[in-house]
C-alpha cells in the first residue's frame, strides 16, 4: 500500500524551486568547468620558464604595492609626530615651515593647483604587414618627451599613472625618477605601468598651450600620434591633485654637504 | 524543517556560485598583461622591481626607526626638533637644494647630441641608482630638462659635456655600458666618443634655481 501524504503536507521541492536549483547547478557546472580550464591553462603556463618569471614578477608587484602602502602610512605618521614635537612654539613653527618647504622642493608633498591632464595609449589600428608593432604602441621616448615638454613649459609638479596601477597612487616625478621600458610595460619610479598612461601636471596659466607647441612635443610624439594613430587627449583643468612621492629619499652613496663644511 | 533545509541548500549554492564567480574573475587580468612580455623583458622587470622593493624596504625601516625615536623621546619628555632638522637636510639634498658629496662616476662625452639623447643618458643613470646628477656643473632636479640649444635650466652645456653622478660606481657604470645600452647606442647613432671613470670622492653642487612653486599649493 502506497503511503499517502497527509492532506496539509507539501512536497520537498516545488516545480519552480526545481527550476531554480537546476539553473544554479548549471551555473556551477559552467563556472566549475571554466575554473578547471583556467587552472589547467595556468598550470601548463606556470610549468614553463616564462610562467615562473610571470609569477615572480606578480609577487614582486604585490610586494611593491604593500610596501608603498606601508611606507605612505609610516610617512604620514612621522609627519604628524614631527608637527607635534616638543619644543618652543616659535621654534617648532619655524622648523616645520622649513621642513614643509624642503618636502615641497623634493616632491614629497601632495600638491594641488591648475594644470593639465594628458592621456596617451596604443593605437587601435591593426599593424599592417611588414610594419613594426613598436610603431603602434606608446614608447618610453613618448613619455619622456611629454614630460620634458611639460617641465619646459613651466610645470611645477607631475605624476604619471597607468592601467596596471589602477587603485594605486600615481608615480610622482622627482629628481631620481627613471622612466624606463620593459617590453610593453613602462616603469616609472620602478613601478610597472601599462597603457593608457595618464599624466597630470600642475602649472601656471597657458601651460597647456605651451606644452602643445613645445619642440619636445611636436618634434617626435605628435608626429607619431598622427602617423600611427596613437590615442591621445589633453586638456587644461582648473584643479589637479598630484600625490607626494612615496619611496626612497635617503642617500646610500652620498651625503648632504652641511653648511658648516663649506 | 524540510523547507528550512531547502532554503539552506539554496543559500549554500548561491554562496558557492558567488565564490566561484569572484575566483574566475580574479584569475584573469594580471597574468594576461605580464604574459605578453618576453622572458628577457620579464627578467629586466623582475630585476628592476627587486631593487625598487629593496629601496622601499630600507626607506620603510628608516622611517619606522624615526617614528620610534620620536615616540620614545616624547615619553621621556625630551625636546625633539632634531628629527625635523634631519629631514630638512635629507629632503633638501634629495630635491637638489643642497650640495651632495660621495662616490660616483664622471662621464665626459662628445657627439652631435639632441636634447633627447641627453635626457636618455639622465634616465639611464637614474635607473642605475644615481642619487644626484649634474651636467657641466648644473644640478639636475626633477624639472631640469635638456632643451634645444642644448640648454639645461637656462645654462648652455658644452660639447663635450661632463656628467657627474653620485651612486654606486659599479651600478652606474653597468647601467651606462651594458650591451645595447645608451653609450653603445650613442656610439653607433651619432659616433659619440666618451671617457668614463669612477671617483671615490666628488661633490655635486646645489641647484641655482628657486624650486618654490608659484601656483601649486600643498594639499592639507
Amino acid at each position: 500500500m502506497t503511503p499517502r501524504l497527509p492532506a496539509r503536507a507539501r512536497p520537498l521541492f516545488r516545480p519552480q524551486w526545481a527550476v531554480s536549483i537546476a539553473l544554479a547547478l548549471a551555473a556551477i557546472g559552467f563556472l566549475g568547468t571554466a575554473q578547471w580550464n583556467s587552472s589547467l591553462t595556468r598550470g601548463e603556463f606556470i610549468s614553463s620558464a616564462q610562467g615562473v618569471l610571470v609569477n615572480r614578477a606578480e609577487q614582486l608587484r604585490a610586494e611593491q604595492s604593500r610596501l608603498l602602502d606601508e611606507l605612505e602610512g609610516a610617512e604620514t605618521q612621522l609627519q604628524a609626530l614631527q608637527e607635534l614635537a616638543l619644543g618652543s612654539e616659535a621654534e617648532l613653527d619655524r622648523e616645520n615651515e622649513r621642513l614643509r618647504a624642503a618636502r615641497v622642493a623634493a616632491g614629497a608633498q601632495e600638491m594641488g593647483g591648475p594644470g593639465v591632464v594628458i592621456e596617451i595609449a596604443d593605437s587601435l589600428r591593426s599593424v599592417p604587414v611588414g610594419e613594426s608593432r613598436n610603431d603602434y604602441i606608446v614608447l618610453v621616448s613618448d613619455l619622456r618627451d611629454i614630460v620634458t615638454a611639460l617641465w619646459a613649459s613651466g610645470a611645477e609638479a607631475i605624476a604619471i599613472s597607468g592601467s596596471l596601477t589602477e587603485g594605486a597612487p600615481s608615480a610622482r616625478l622627482v629628481s631620481t625618477t627613471p622612466i624606463v621600458g620593459a617590453g610593453a610595460a613602462i616603469l616609472v619610479n620602478g613601478v610597472p605601468l601599462s597603457p593608457p598612461y595618464r599624466i597630470q601636471a600642475i602649472g601656471p596659466d597657458g601651460l597647456h598651450d605651451r606644452f602643445l607647441t613645445h619642440p619636445a612635443f611636436i618634434g617626435r610624439v605628435e608626429r607619431r600620434i598622427d602617423a600611427f594613430d596613437l590615442q591621445f587627449a589633453s586638456q587644461a583643468v582648473d584643479e589637479v591633485i598630484v600625490p607626494g612621492f612615496v619611496g626612497n629619499t635617503r642617500m646610500q652613496w652620498g651625503a648632504p654637504v652641511r653648511e658648516e663644511d663649506r | 524543517m524540510t523547507r528550512l533545509a531547502a532554503q539552506l541548500s539554496l543559500s549554500l549554492v548561491a554562496i558557492i556560485v558567488g565564490i566561484m564567480l569572484v575566483g574566475q574573475l580574479r584569475s584573469q587580468a594580471p597574468a594576461i598583461e605580464l604574459s605578453s612580455l618576453t622572458a628577457q623583458e620579464l627578467s629586466d622587470l623582475i630585476s628592476t622591481l627587486g631593487s625598487a622593493n629593496t629601496q622601499l624596504n630600507n626607506e620603510l625601516t628608516a622611517v619606522r626607526q624615526q617614528v620610534d625615536r620620536i615616540q620614545r623621546r616624547a615619553v621621556e619628555g625630551e625636546s625633539d626638533l632634531m628629527p625635523a632638522r634631519e629631514d630638512v637636510i635629507r629632503f633638501s639634498a634629495f630635491g637638489g637644494l643642497t650640495a651632495v658629496e660621495g662616490q660616483g662616476i664622471v662621464l665626459d662625452i662628445e657627439g652631435l647630441f639632441t636634447p633627447a639623447d641627453v635626457t636618455d643618458v639622465i634616465h639611464e643613470l637614474r635607473s642605475g641608482g644615481a642619487e644626484a646628477i649634474a651636467i657641466d656643473g648644473v644640478r639636475i632636479t626633477a624639472s631640469s630638462v635638456p632643451v634645444l640649444g642644448i640648454e639645461i635650466d637656462g645654462v648652455r652645456i658644452g660639447n663635450p659635456f661632463r656628467l657627474t653622478a653620485i651612486g654606486s660606481p659599479d651600478g652606474l657604470t653597468s647601467a651606462l655600458q651594458r650591451p645595447g645600452g645608451i653609450l653603445q647606442l650613442l656610439e653607433q647613432s651619432i659616433e659619440a666618443t666618451y671617457s668614463l671613470e669612477s671617483r671615490e670622492q666628488m661633490t655635486i653642487p646645489a641647484t641655482e634655481r628657486d624650486l618654490t612653486p608659484q601656483v601649486a599649493q600643498p594639499v592639507e
